[in-house]
């Protein structure tokens, strides 16, 4: 099998043994054991050692139950790892905090507020005066293209908009990291790209550090800097892209890029001899 | 207006008006002597509200049952939430709830009175019982519901265990809570009139009972139609409270189920 994507493809395998000093997110020979009903023990991530460097668009793709949601719940703090341990700008990871911001697929806005009392919440949280966090939120809810549904409850809007409010309620309180979940997986074909486009806008501003959880090729490959593929069950991290295409980019332009289409015809190909291989006995 | 936005709006006076008019025909029919005519009763109605001592009662019955619904409804709201959130606390809380749900509380009603006499304390109480199960069951269904990912949400943000109950929890699961509070509310009607049946001392029910003691059926039914319209209003009083409150929330259902 090769690897054609030229500029450094990075074998998976044992946890580096220098840490770059930029290393934002490090993920350390982590498993993690679910105890299913028929108390057999399924093997969700295995042995998965993944640095995501500062200012870095990371995604981690693979097909749905191979863990890669959970690898993300991880860095979250939202569920501890059986074995293994991540770290934070080199701090353990013990729980939920304000420097990682998730975004789920499922939105999980809070409904009983408006859309900016959504994105106001955590601001508010961390004590930021109401007058400065309803200007801040303002200003975020134009960013993602919401302006003038301040006053909406999540109720009466779309899920794209639903996802564009998600997305500003996380960015509000300034996360240093944002842990995507499939954020764009329940949205039609149209509503997606154009997520996507936004997204990109918005990242290029001041390109935090994005670790985003994906099933699709295009998306991973449009977004990304790395694209971290994973096997399914157990979980493993099976190859390492580095996505060497310019940036600010275009979609218009990718498409027609053939870097961009020999990049999904080789992650394809890999995921295709993967899929074979699981086969053989 | 549209006729039939005009018909929809009058439809709950309709059926009122129907239902009497069926009472009347009824009792014309049957001619006994305990089932007035629903003109008789409602000729009764002034009498009992225009007497001070009828009014006292009516008022006393209406205190318990307020603050047996208030001290229900505090108590029952963090319990049923604590029990949605924690596994720990509902495999505590769950069989004891379970066997005193189906228990009538009026039927406590004779134990309680040798306890606590036949005065306010006791009628209280079982107010309190029977407001208690349907609120904490609905405050435990509403809490369990509350999706992970929202709880995860408020976690990222900062909010402690505690505060994720006050923050989210709750206002997640209102909806729940308080169509559990709605069935709390008839249900206090409804032990307030039996406690006092059994503990005859005051209020509303002991005015009904003893006027069917004595044979004045047109009191009895006079008073059967106050209670039914405090019932009413109390619902769409709680009703238009809850809709200002869960506004955000999907609508359930189109017709409104209440006056209000």
């Amino acid at each position: 099998m090769t690897v054609s994507p030229s500029r450094s493809s990075v074998q998976a395998g044992p946890a580096p043994e220098k840490k770059p000093a930029s290393a934002m997110i490090e993920i350390d020979h982590v498993s993690q054991v679910f105890q299913t009903s028929g108390r057999q023990n399924h093997l969700a991530l295995s042995d998965i050692s993944l640095t995501v460097e500062d200012g870095a668009f990371v995604s981690i793709l693979g097909p749905s139950g191979c863990g890669k949601s959970t690898l993300l719940y991880i860095v979250g703090g939202f569920v501890n790892p059986t074995e293994g341990a991540a770290r934070m700008k080199g701090g353990a990871i013990t729980g939920p905090g304000p420097d990682r911001g998730p975004v789920f697929q499922e939105f999980a806005l809070f409904p009983w507020k408006s859309v900016l009392g959504n994105v106001m919440y955590g601001p508010r949280q961390q004590g930021v005066r109401p007058a400065d966090a309803e200007a801040q939120s303002r200003a975020l809810i134009e960013m993602v293209g919401l302006k003038g549904f301040e006053d909406f409850y999540p109720k009466e809007l779309s899920g794209g908009m639903k996802q564009r409010v998600a997305l500003a309620r996380t960015l509000a309180y300034h996360p240093a990291v944002l842990l995507m979940d499939e954020p764009f997986g329940a949205l039609d074909a149209h509503t997606r790209t154009r997520l996507q486009n936004d997204l990109l806008n918005i990242w290029e501003r001041d390109r935090k550090t994005v670790l985003f959880v994906t099933h699709s090729v295009e998306e991973a490959v449009f977004l990304s800097d790395k694209v971290v593929m994973m096997t399914r069950s157990p979980g493993r991290i099976r190859q390492i892209v580095d996505i060497d295409l310019p940036r600010p980019r275009r979609r218009t332009e990718l498409l027609l890029d053939p870097r961009y289409q020999k990049y999904l015809v080789d992650i394809e190909r890999m995921f295709d001899d993967s899929d074979e291989t699981e086969l053989r006995p | 207006m549209s006729p039939r936005a005009i018909l929809a709006r009058a439809a709950p006076v309709l059926a009122c008006l129907g239902l009497l008019a069926v009472w009347q025909i009824a009792s014309l029919a049957l001619n006994n002597d305990s089932f007035p005519t629903a003109i008789e009763a409602i000729r009764a109605i002034p009498s009992i509200l225009g007497d001070k001592e009828a009014l006292i009662n009516i008022a006393a019955s209406l205190r318990r049952m307020a603050i047996g619904f208030g001290l229900a409804v505090a108590m029952s709201i963090p319990l049923g939430l604590m029990m949605g959130r924690s596994r720990t606390v509902a495999s505590f809380f769950n069989p004891l709830l379970m066997v005193i749900y189906p228990v009538p509380k009026a039927a406590l009603m004779p134990i309680i009175m040798l306890w606590l006499g036949v005065g306010d304390i006791a009628k209280t109480l079982v107010i309190f019982l029977g407001v208690s199960l349907p609120v904490i069951y609905h405050s435990f269904e509403g809490a369990k519901a509350v999706e992970e990912k929202m709880l995860w949400s408020g976690a990222a943000m900062g909010l402690s265990a505690p505060r994720r109950l006050i923050r989210i929890v709750l206002p997640a699961a209102l909806p729940e809570i308080l169509t559990g509070c709605r069935t709390g509310l008839v249900l206090a009607l409804i032990t307030m009139i039996t406690s006092e049946m059994i503990a005859r001392q005051s209020g509303a029910g002991n005015i009904l009972f003893n006027a069917l003691d004595m044979g004045q059926y047109d009191t009895v039914f006079a008073m059967i139609i106050i209670v039914g319209a405090m019932g009413i209003g109390l619902d769409a009083l709680f009703e238009r409270m809850r809709a200002r409150l869960v506004k955000w929330s999907e609508p359930q259902f189109d017709i409104p189920l209440s006056f209000s």
